[in-house]
């Protein structure tokens, strides 16, 4: 044991005096050192930067997805392309999701949570003031789906929503308000408890929503919520009817649509994917005509992780191609320093060395170059990662997400180590078989 | 006096392009300990061979070697590494000290391939070493930095640093001029006083005049071998002062 400690020591004096001796002439041939690990450096920067920029993209999907609900799935009514009837000018429009077909869907096991949405564009006006915003009849439940916070009163709560109206039930008139909706409607005072109208029927404002920025939604549109009235479901269907008539300049155009999107939430992340196909079988069987879609937000993981794999062929390519080259460029260097230095290995066999000990010598020699190659080329990298989201986000006005993780920093410092010791190994073998007469004879 | 070294009819073949050039063509020798032999003759006479296989840089292809107690001749590469290291020291005609290393540096090299660990020990008796060859204030210097004769001195300090029981000299004076010649030939008159074996190859006969023992070689064979009488001898002042330095430095363990 002790004797296995004391080798080890050896070693480790004679590793630390090559470690020294290259460092020394590392610095004294600085640029020719800098140009040998330029691949190796190029190479790093390269695996650094693609694989925090693909991190970044990723974590970005991750985002987007907390967002939509990663547990979600969102059914949504969309017009047929292609449908002979919309020619005809009068003719309403009947498409998209039913409310049988909703009901369904809270038939499979895995859902634990619904919200049904009817959402049309509609003038909401309070007294004089007009504003062209968007009803949205939909049910208490979207105030936890959308994370919808508020300025006063309360969202819509079960209650609201009277599911058989008659004696003393009577349909509740409340709605609650966009912060834009708000802003114009009632400038400078709190709009709570005052009415408003829409299509001719009075609402009580029960709440306030705070303003929220505007979020990609599943259709992939943008979606202003400060522009949108809540009102409950089965107010609209009462108020409304089931047909929706939008003027447009002269023409009258009719739609039916029975739920414009309904939100499920699924009991388990990992369940999300069956549900989604489940419904759109489902969808499949009793629909005839195209006009629905099912959006798994879960599914832009799966594509930000594709486009992950795609950015580590990529970047395996360009890595490979570098380091190859950085080695070679070691190797190159390597020899040419074998033959520089044939007289002093000859000095040192002459004094003792045995072949390993020149093999050591150099191996570690390159791994030095190698391995400070590998170091400036993750400091660059690192600073590329910080400074490209700004240059990217001033200049192209593009958002750029990056994330460092160390991983592909310790692989890239790794792989530096071991592209030296292997480009390393041939030249330190040379200098190694060298006749130490001959090498003394050198000059 | 011990043999330290035994040479049995040596011999050494190269073949150079289907040419076979004998270079030692049975070789018998032997040196005690306490000798100072210089080894002499023309150009291809055999003499540079002789010091290769006699310092374990070549193997003979015949005959035997015997160095102190280890039969060498037929060792492999890593033995004869490790013979160099602990038994042998060396003194080149061009100094052969390394550029990039300090003179205290290049003292220690031969230790570090025997195995030692440097410390501070080791550093004490490297330091000492150059002190005794007159270095002392040069500690820290490169080797570019030094004159021809200075370079030497580290040379032969490298040379008594591992405590060899031959310093074998190749031209030792070949680059200097006469007056450092002197000087370099005084320190290892003193070794050689102080108990050091040394074999040294010249071709001039004003260095030869130092050596004890004259060996003559001519085509590969010893030609003439006789004793020198009347050797030129080192200024006695500062000899004595010497030796007792050299033996009370080397003697102290380093491990």
């Amino acid at each position: 044991m002790n004797d296995r400690v004391n080798r080890f020591l050896l070693f480790w004096d004679k590793s630390s005096r090559s470690l020294v001796l290259a460092l020394r002439s590392l610095w004294l041939h600085k640029l020719r050192s800098f140009l040998s690990v330029l691949g190796i450096i190029i190479g790093t920067v390269a695996v650094i930067t693609l694989m925090a920029f693909g991190e970044g993209n990723m974590q970005d999907a991750l985002e987007d997805i907390k967002k939509q609900g990663a547990t979600n799935v969102i059914v949504l009514s969309v017009k047929p392309p292609d449908d002979a009837s919309s020619q005809r000018r009068t003719m309403t429009l009947n498409y998209g999701l039913t409310y049988a077909d909703y009901e369904g869907f809270l038939l499979l096991d895995t859902v634990v949570g619904s919200v049904p949405m009817r959402i049309f564009p509609q003038e909401v006006r309070n007294l004089d003031k007009m504003f062209n915003g968007f009803v949205v009849g939909t049910t208490a439940a979207y105030q936890n789906v959308n994370k919808i916070s508020l300025v006063e009163g309360r969202f819509l709560i079960d209650a609201d929503d009277v599911k058989d109206p008659g004696d003393g039930n009577e349909l509740r008139n409340v709605c609650v308000l966009g912060a834009s909706v708000a802003e114009t409607l009632f400038p400078f005072q709190s709009a709570l408890n005052k009415s408003i109208v829409l299509n001719k029927h009075h609402f009580v404002v029960v709440g306030v929503l705070k303003e929220r920025g505007t979020v990609t939604n599943a259709s992939g549109n943008a979606e202003d919520f400060n522009n949108q009235v809540y009102i409950p479901l089965s107010t609209c269907r009462g108020r409304y009817g089931e047909k929706i008539y939008i003027r447009q300049s002269g023409s009258r155009m009719g739609e039916q649509v029975e739920l414009h999107q309904v939100t499920l939430t699924i009991s388990a992340m990992d369940k999300v994917r069956d549900a989604g196909a489940a419904i759109a079988d489902r969808l499949k069987q009793s629909h005839f005509k195209k006009d629905w879609k099912v959006v798994v937000p879960l599914d832009r993981l799966e594509e930000a992780e594709r486009a992950k794999a795609r950015g580590m062929v990529l970047l395996f390519v360009i890595a490979s191609i570098s380091l190859a080259v950085g080695g070679i460029g070691i190797m190159n260097i390597m020899l040419a320093t074998v033959t520089e230095r044939t007289r002093e290995i000859g000095i040192r066999r002459a004094l003792g060395a045995k072949r390993w000990d020149i093999m050591l010598q150099f191996l570690i020699e390159a791994m030095v170059q190698t391995t400070v190659g590998g170091a400036l080329g993750t400091v660059a990298g690192i600073t590329l990662v910080f400074v490209m989201p700004w240059v990217s986000a001033a200049m192209f006005n593009m958002n750029l997400p990056a994330y460092l993780k160390w991983e592909p920093i310790a692989l890239s410092m790794g792989v530096s180590i071991g592209v030296g010791v292997f480009f390393g190994l041939y030249p330190a073998y040379r200098a190694s078989q060298l006749d130490p007469i001959e090498a003394l004879r050198h000059d | 006096m011990p043999a330290v070294v035994r040479v049995e009819k040596l011999t050494k073949h190269y073949f150079l392009e289907s040419v076979v050039v004998r270079a030692l063509r049975g070789v018998s020798l032997t040196v005690e300990k306490g000798e100072f032999v210089a080894l002499m003759g023309p150009s291809g006479s055999g003499k540079s061979t002789l010091l290769n296989v006699l310092g374990c840089l070549d193997r003979p292809t015949d005959g035997r070697y015997v160095l102190g107690n280890d039969d060498v001749s037929r060792m492999d590469d890593d033995h004869l590494s490790e013979i160099r290291s602990r038994y042998l020291g060396f003194i080149f005609q061009s100094y052969n000290l390394l550029p990039q290393y300090t003179v205290v540096e290049n003292i220690e090299v031969p230790l570090l391939y025997q195995g030692c660990r440097i410390n501070d020990k080791t550093t004490k008796r490297c330091i000492q070493l150059a002190q005794l060859v007159g270095l002392g204030d040069r500690l820290d210097h490169r080797p570019m930095q030094l004159s021809g004769g200075q370079q030497q001195r580290v040379a032969i300090a490298r040379a008594l640093v591992n405590d060899p029981q031959v310093i074998l000299a190749d031209e030792p004076t070949g680059n200097l001029d006469s007056k450092t010649s002197d000087e370099i030939m005084q320190m290892l008159i003193r070794l050689n006083d102080a108990g050091k074996t040394i074999i040294m190859v010249t071709h001039e006969n004003d260095i030869a005049a130092w050596a004890k023992r004259v060996i003559r070689m001519r085509d590969g064979m010893i030609e003439s071998d006789e004793l020198n009488e009347r050797p030129k001898v080192a200024q006695e002042s500062v000899t004595a002062a010497f030796s007792e330095n050299l033996h009370s430095l080397l003697s102290e363990a380093i491990q």
